[in-house]
């Protein structure tokens, strides 16, 4: 009697169909030896497959949302979106320190810096365009 | 369609932690996990620009595995175990979360042990399977095989980490 060991893997990852499937699944009605490989194999996947997910060192990736606003476009435009953003940051500003003299060149130096993975290709920065009349 | 990130910070903050996990789980070094993924992510950002639309996650895997290649192939010499004393060494967390972590670690040593006995080939088919989640096709795609032999490798990596765990 052949043993089709190589499909069980194959079968516990949902990766075997057809006529091969139907195959190993009568296969293993009748054969113990095959069936007790198939235990094995499915508790050293289970153990793989339970290894702890490790968090990323800080730091690693650039944090989320670096607010980057093009200068000298639409002033109109980007009037109001420059008012946004430096809404935002002053709201940010007052959640990560309570010092209230936390300046947009604090923050811009902060969340920057945090930004860049490569300082190859410099850092993200946070660019406030000019209010309107400028 | 598959939607395509659209810069490399955003594949970072997408894939990061896949991708440190799968460095980590080869290298069993976190030193050489944070480096790979820093070489991983500098290649995504110079690829970005020349991809064309197709399997992303494939890509992004082929360029991971081949970086994870490089590196070996550039220091000459299979990684080490370092566990768990080498965790000692990883200075950028702080020492709250670097104690977290270590525990989080230690809970899969033997099984960490036992993936970086198994060859490249094999650690790398059951790595990408079983903790990056690929299936067979990604992971052909990735490595540049036929399926079959991505079966083959996840079987034959099984029945050596059951030997080794037994």
């Amino acid at each position: 009697m052949s043993h089709p060991s190589e499909s069980m893997s194959a079968y516990l990852d949902g990766e075997l169909h057809g006529a091969e499937l139907s195959n190993l699944v009568g296969h293993l009605g009748s054969c113990g030896r095959c069936s007790a490989e198939l235990g094995d194999l499915q508790r050293v996947r289970a153990a793989v497959r339970s290894l702890p997910v490790l968090e990323l060192p800080v730091g690693l990736v650039p944090e989320a949302d670096p607010v980057v606003v093009p200068l000298r476009r639409n002033k109109g435009m980007w009037a109001g979106a420059a008012a946004a953003v430096v809404i935002a940051m002053i709201a940010i500003a007052a959640l990560v320190t309570p010092d209230p003299q936390t300046s947009i060149n604090e923050l811009n130096s902060r969340f920057g810096a945090r930004a860049s993975l490569d300082p190859a290709f410099g850092p993200a920065k946070i660019v406030v365009p000019p209010l309107v009349g400028e | 369609m598959e939607s395509v990130p659209l810069t490399w910070e955003e594949v970072a903050r997408v894939y990061g932690r896949k991708i440190y996990n799968f460095a980590y789980r080869l290298t069993g070094n976190p030193d050489d996990a944070h480096d790979l993924v820093q070489e991983v992510l500098i290649r995504v950002r110079r690829g970005l620009a020349s991809y064309q639309p197709g399997s992303f996650e494939g890509w992004l895997w082929r360029i991971t595995r081949n970086a994870f290649l490089d590196d070996i192939r550039r220091q000459k010499r299979r990684p080490t175990s370092p566990l768990p004393d080498e965790v000692d060494r990883w200075d950028r967390a702080s020492a709250e979360s670097a104690d977290v972590e270590y525990a989080r670690i230690s809970l899969g040593d033997d099984i960490q042990k036992a993936l970086l006995d198994l060859p490249i080939d094999f650690r790398e088919a059951v790595v990408l399977c079983d903790v990056v989640g690929l299936s067979y096709e990604e992971i052909a795609q990735a490595c540049a095989v036929p399926i079959g032999t991505v079966r083959s490798r996840i079987h034959r990596g099984r029945k050596m980490l059951k030997e080794s765990l037994a």
